[in-house]
């Protein structure tokens, strides 16, 4: 697959702050890559060289395979932490100018207000917005000249679950185009709905990088409930019992690889148990994060 | 490059306070520069003295071709307003942080400061225009006789007004860039003057080569006083070519330290 941006060894130090330490990645073409990462790991300042408006100390990036200059940026919707607006300008002068910046045609920003639905406010300055408004603004903007990549930052902090929901459907529709788009974000579970790929970046390191899909892979764990006083005790001599926990009114069983909730049921059935509640645990990305940022606390230790 | 003007002025004319000050600062420089005769008559009401020693009917302030110098130096007095817009208009970017917008959404740092730089040129000559139109208007009106070449003579004076006006606001975007802050930003721009002047006034006595160098000084110097010609005093009645070597100089560093800083900061 084309790949769309990689980075090689980029590194930027505040003073005494090591920010970005000796980053390597690649994003390719049509991934929506999630960017982890806690407050203060050094996702902001990533982008920020990425486009342009933070010098990098040492180490570079490409994108498309080309060296980067200010019209590179122009194929790029990007939106850093806030939006960024002429709080004086309305919606429509601030993406005229948008517009006259990127080289985009005047004519695409009717339709990205419409893609974010702020064409009935688009004459109004751009103060008098709610935050929401604010932020799906700047989506707009981003989407202006039909960028080949999309740039996400926080696009949903400060919002109401409404507003959180309406942008995830933005992006879900931008996805679908076959947009690449890196959302960086420390909400996991945001990620895990809409991203394709993920990297986890912790005081500038990166310290995991794959795809999302493989987050549920490995040993599976499963919630199971019965009418039956032994279960407990049953559930052990099971072959594909790893671990065994008891969780107030039900048993939480660890599996062993190459076993699933399907041949727990089967066995305790054949031991004559009919289970009341059979609930497999699925791996969340945040358990998956919080261990990755474990195992690196460990290994410093 | 006109594009990159299109972008700048696109920011200002849409904001009310760009409006108000240019508006004030072009009608005040129109009117003040046109109303010197009124000026003189106040004089003469309001000092006796004034009035009984001067006839002012006879003070040529409106005569070509002396009216090239006299308009060019009074509305050289004016220019601070434009040198607050300019300030407003960059420290405006870093405040609202446009201007970190403006480079991810495709700008590079040498197209944004020469944006400015088109604005500055602009305003300078827009206000050199208005100051040529006034001094032939009031100089056909005042004139008792009116000769072809001898009425342009001393119409270079503005040409150096230009380039004063235009150090000065490369001076206010340089100030602009470094600082960032508006209120700072412009209580600088004030006090330079008084800053400049007690080094001037310190140095003085030891090495007074240096003084034309200073870069108030010579951006003060593209347009010397012309009115103690009319107290029999012998005056510099021309455009010295050092002072616009060394205010052309200095302009062009005003510009370099903005770029510099523009260039090496993250922002």
């Amino acid at each position: 697959m084309e790949t769309v941006l990689s980075i090689n060894q980029l590194t930027k130090t505040f003073g005494r702050i090591t920010a970005v330490n000796k980053l390597d990645l690649e994003v390719k073409k049509g991934q929506v890559f999630g960017f982890l990462g806690p407050n203060g790991s050094g996702k902001t300042t990533t982008l920020g060289m990425l486009m342009g408006v933070v010098n990098p100390t040492s180490g570079s990036f490409s994108w498309f395979g080309q060296t980067v200059t200010n019209e590179t940026r122009k194929k790029i919707g990007a939106v850093l932490e806030h939006p960024i607006f002429y709080p004086y300008l309305s919606g429509q002068k601030n993406l005229e100018l948008t517009a006259m910046i990127k080289g985009a045609p005047a004519d695409h920003i009717a339709r990205v207000l419409d893609v974010v639905e702020l064409t009935s406010r688009k004459d109004d300055a751009y103060k008098t917005y709610s935050l929401g408004m604010k932020q799906r603004l700047a989506i707009a903007s981003a989407l202006l000249n039909d960028p080949i990549v999309l740039i996400l930052d926080e696009p949903t902090n400060g919002l109401d679950p409404m507003g959180i929901a309406e942008i995830r459907n933005i992006i879900k529709k931008i996805a679908a185009d076959g947009k690449t788009i890196i959302l960086a974000s420390h909400l996991l579970d945001e990620v895990q709905k809409v991203c394709s790929h993920f990297a986890v970046l912790r005081r500038g390191v990166l310290m995991h990088s794959g795809a999302v899909d493989e987050v549920g892979k490995g040993e599976e764990t499963v919630e199971v409930a019965a009418y039956h006083d032994d279960l407990g005790f049953v559930l052990q001599e099971f072959a594909g019992t790893l671990s065994l926990k008891r969780d107030s009114a039900s048993m939480v069983v660890k599996l062993k690889e190459g076993y699933n909730s399907q041949d727990v049921n089967r066995f305790l059935y054949e031991k004559g148990i009919v289970v009341s509640h059979l609930v497999t645990q699925k791996k969340s990305l945040e358990k998956q994060f919080l261990e990755i940022l474990a195992e690196a606390d460990s290994i410093k230790k | 490059m006109l594009h990159l003007l299109q972008v700048d002025l696109k920011k200002l004319f849409n904001y009310r306070t760009f409006w108000i000050i240019c508006g004030l600062y072009f009608l005040t420089l129109g009117m003040a520069t046109a109303s010197g005769m009124e000026f003189l008559k106040w004089l003469a009401s309001t000092f006796k003295d004034f009035g009984s020693k001067l006839n002012i009917e006879r003070i040529p302030l409106y005569h070509f071709p002396d009216v090239w110098q006299n308009l060019a130096w009074g509305s050289g007095l004016l220019k601070m307003m434009l040198g607050i817009m300019v300030i407003i208009s960059i420290t405006n970017e870093y405040q609202y942080r446009t201007i970190r917008q403006n480079i991810i959404d495709g700008m590079s740092r040498e197209q944004f400061i020469l944006s400015k730089l088109l604005t500055n040129l602009v305003l300078s000559l827009a206000s050199m225009v208005l100051v040529f139109v006034v001094a032939l208007i009031t100089g056909f009106i005042y004139s008792p006789e009116i000769s072809f070449p001898y009425m342009f003579a001393g119409v270079e004076f503005c040409a150096s007004y230009f380039l004063e006006v235009f150090a000065f606001l490369s001076f206010a975007l340089m100030l602009g860039i470094l600082i960032q802050r508006s209120g700072l930003s412009i209580v600088i721009l004030f006090s330079s003057y008084l800053i400049e002047l007690i080094i001037k006034k310190n140095i003085d006595d030891y090495v007074p080569g240096l003084i034309p160098f200073f870069p108030l000084e010579s951006i003060m110097n593209l347009v010397p006083l012309p009115f103690a010609r009319y107290a029999f005093q012998e005056i510099q009645d021309y455009v010295s070519f050092g002072s616009v070597a060394i205010a052309l100089g200095w302009t062009f560093l005003f510009n370099y330290f903005g770029y510099l800083r523009l260039k090496k900061s993250d922002i």
